[in-house]
């Protein structure tokens, strides 16, 4: 026994032989099981994003054509952190600005902490599909392959649930109840909790409020939670958008 | 006895350890703070709103971060600065590098407090908020807590079988440096989604599990006997306990994400490894308890002792709860509800924020050279408010969780849900001033130990 009690031979066992089988089973055999599902990186889901024309897509449109100034600096803002550190040229809703905008907007989803009080993940318990999603629009629960992308590294699946799940979120409320909601949740959620986010916001000349830069970049991103599992996509947004 | 303490003072660098407890009490209060302010947010009567660096969001970030790394890394440190070298016999590595880890420890609580408040840099793993640049310094930090605390338990291996507490540091010290680079770097660079969601539960336990865990059971094999002046009740139990606790604890992390899209033969794994560590908690309880045998009487004056078993009973009854909230049936009422929070802070701050509290009011006298501490009332009176405090969190919060989960199954609005809760959120509030409270008692009499001119005295007087 008294090998057993000595500092090489602890570390050794405990420290490293436990800790690495503990590690093989927990994460190591998941992520093999689920290496072959592709992993995409931001661009590649904006260009999912616009080859499917999803709600998504269609919502940053929208943002691009209410509040043109701040798509604007949008274009012209710039932050090392989240890896948007490019001024784009050809402003315009396109794969890169999209991409631009959905980096922007995850990173200040986290720094705000959004994620410690909603979480993005639908388990398949407790009713939870019915609760977080719209019957036969988007219901499905949470599948390995939605959370395979740049975005979800680390994961944001959450802690805690003060306000509802959100990775359906796109097929719940539309964008102006978004804008409205993020200034001011008690105007669209009598008696919620949440804080306004009103530094997202600025005021035009003529006395509007309207969100600025980082707010359109986070509402993008939270309008595309959940965008992919719309159902039907195409031919419904395309018809609306013509009209 | 003067040469004795000398001798002493040789061996343990009292400087390094009050001024690692004397931070770690200070980040202790601002954490507090923090977790209060932040409750009041949920409460609807938050002061600062509007204020971009003082977003709710952002401060129950601190509120975390702050107490893993400001905290509980600061309060730990400075005990085994004192533990260790006692009962090895050996000095830590150097000195010069104790305070140049002190002070770059310091720093990056500082730098996650500006990068969170103010930089919006953070990072969306639970306890390791901090930015992600930041993190391969903190492993680099760790490196050197190896080196500086390996070295007394490596030469005191040669000479022959290390003590208990010598076996949890010896593993925590290898642990910490692999979990916090597992933990923070491999879900941002080698890894997405499911995967990256596996290893950051596996971080978010493993950083509980193989760093807080040890640290506090390692002190508590320490203090426990030192201050009842007799040995352990049973060493097979206490090898029980360690073996237990290693082979199973760093496999349980997957139990914070059951239902989750990761693989179910990983949860399956965790739900087993967590109702098997409970075993071994039990073992190491009864271990504990059966050395109390005979001396519980002190537990009505010595204010550090009791303490850690009123700690050691939280505990218990956490890993109790614990075995049954982690099986797959529990999980589908109470995940994500207020219940996981209520055991958070049941564990966190009834275990080892009890625990640390009785052992730094145990040295810090020691520290000063005088016997006891400035005032029994103030330490009675922090004693009684912080547990208390604490624990009606904890019911408050897990009935509340309860109500939550119920409510949601029954596909109510969700604004019922918010509704339901606020009586209990209300509540909690008033618990954490309770506790906030007795934090203040406490510090004041920290701080007039320190102060006081004359020696402090341990010896009964007559009423």
């Amino acid at each position: 026994m008294g090998k057993m009690e000595r500092f090489s031979f602890v570390a050794l066992v405990a420290g490293i032989i436990f800790f690495l089988f503990a590690d093989f089973i927990s994460w190591a055999l998941p992520m093999f099981v689920l290496k072959d599902i592709p992993k995409k990186s931001v661009e590649d889901l904006a260009a999912e994003a616009i080859a499917k024309n999803t709600t998504a897509w269609s919502d940053f449109n929208k943002l691009a054509r209410y509040y043109p100034e701040s798509f604007k600096k949008l274009c012209n803002y710039t932050e090392a952190y989240s890896g948007a550190a490019e001024v784009i040229k050809d402003c315009k809703p396109n794969e890169k600005t999209f991409a631009k905008a959905l980096r922007i907007g995850h990173r200040w989803y986290i720094a705000e902490g959004c994620w410690n009080c909603h979480s993005q993940m639908v388990r398949p318990v407790s009713n939870e599909t019915l609760r977080f999603g719209i019957p036969g629009v988007s219901n499905t629960v949470s599948y390995p392959s939605e959370f395979q992308n740049e975005l979800q590294a680390p994961v944001l699946w959450g802690t805690k649930r003060i306000g509802p799940d959100l990775i359906r979120e796109a097929a719940v409320h539309n964008i102006g109840w978004q804008v409205a909601h993020l200034y001011n949740p008690q105007s669209t959620s009598p008696g919620s909790n949440m804080p306004g986010y009103t530094w997202y916001f600025e005021k035009t000349k003529d006395g509007k409020i309207v969100p600025n830069e980082r707010g359109i970049a986070l509402l993008t991103y939270i309008m595309w939670l959940g965008s992919w599992e719309v159902k039907p996509p195409k031919p419904f947004r395309i018809e609306t958008a013509e009209k | 006895m003067a040469a004795n303490n000398q001798e002493l003072q040789n061996l343990v660098n009292y400087g390094l350890v009050k001024a690692h407890v004397a931070m770690g009490l200070i980040f202790f209060i601002i954490v507090a703070l923090m977790g209060f302010l932040y409750s009041l947010q949920l409460d609807g009567i938050y002061p600062f709103g509007g204020i971009e660096f003082l977003s709710p969001g952002r401060v129950r970030m601190i509120h975390t971060a702050g107490a893993a790394y400001g905290f509980l890394v600061n309060m730990f440190t400075g005990l085994i600065y004192w533990a260790i070298p006692r009962f090895t016999g050996y000095k830590v590595l150097s000195n010069a590098l104790g305070w140049f880890m002190f002070i770059a420890l310091q720093a990056a609580v500082l730098i996650t407090v500006v990068a969170i408040l103010f930089l919006g840099m953070a990072d969306n793993v639970e306890w390791g908020e901090t930015p992600w640049w930041l993190d391969p310094i903190i492993v680099f930090w760790l490196l050197l807590h190896l080196l500086q605390f390996g070295a007394p338990l490596f030469k005191a291996s040669q000479r022959g079988p290390l003590y208990v507490t010598g076996w949890y540091m010896s593993a925590m010290l290898v642990w910490t440096p692999l979990v916090v680079f597992m933990g923070n770097l491999i879900p941002r660079f080698w890894s997405v989604g499911s995967g990256a969601g596996a290893v950051q539960s596996t971080f978010i336990h493993d950083l509980v599990g193989l760093y807080v865990t040890p640290v506090a059971w390692g002190l508590m094999y320490y203090f426990v006997p030192v201050i009842m002046k007799k040995p352990m009740w049973s060493h097979g139990l206490s090898l029980l306990g360690f073996w237990g606790l290693a082979f199973f604890y760093p496999m349980n992390g997957v139990h914070h994400f059951l239902w989750s899209p990761i693989p179910m033969f990983a949860q399956y794994s965790a739900v087993f490894a967590t109702v098997a560590v409970e075993f071994a908690v039990t073992s190491v309880l009864i271990n504990f308890m059966m050395t109390l045998r005979g001396s519980a009487e002190q537990l009505k004056y010595n204010v550090p002792l009791r303490y850690m078993y009123t700690g050691a009973i939280f505990y218990w009854i956490t890993c109790f709860q614990c075995a049954f909230h982690v099986t797959l049936t529990f999980q589908k009422v109470i995940h994500f509800t207020d219940w996981v929070t209520g055991h958070a802070h049941l564990i966190m701050f009834g275990t080892f924020g009890l625990w640390v509290l009785g052992m730094a009011e145990y040295v810090w006298p020691r520290l000063f050279g005088k016997e006891t501490m400035y005032s029994k009332g103030l330490s009675e009176g922090a004693y009684w408010l912080l547990m208390i405090g604490v624990f009606a969190m904890f019911v408050d919060l897990t009935a509340g969780g309860l109500v939550q989960g119920f409510d949601w199954i029954g596909l109510n609005p969700w604004i019922d849900s918010v509704n339901f809760s606020k009586p209990f959120w209300y509540f909690r509030s008033v618990t954490g001033i309770m506790m906030i409270t007795g934090l203040f008692m406490y510090a004041l009499n920290f701080y007039k130990t320190a102060t006081a001119k004359a020696g402090l005295t341990a010896e009964l007087r007559e009423a």
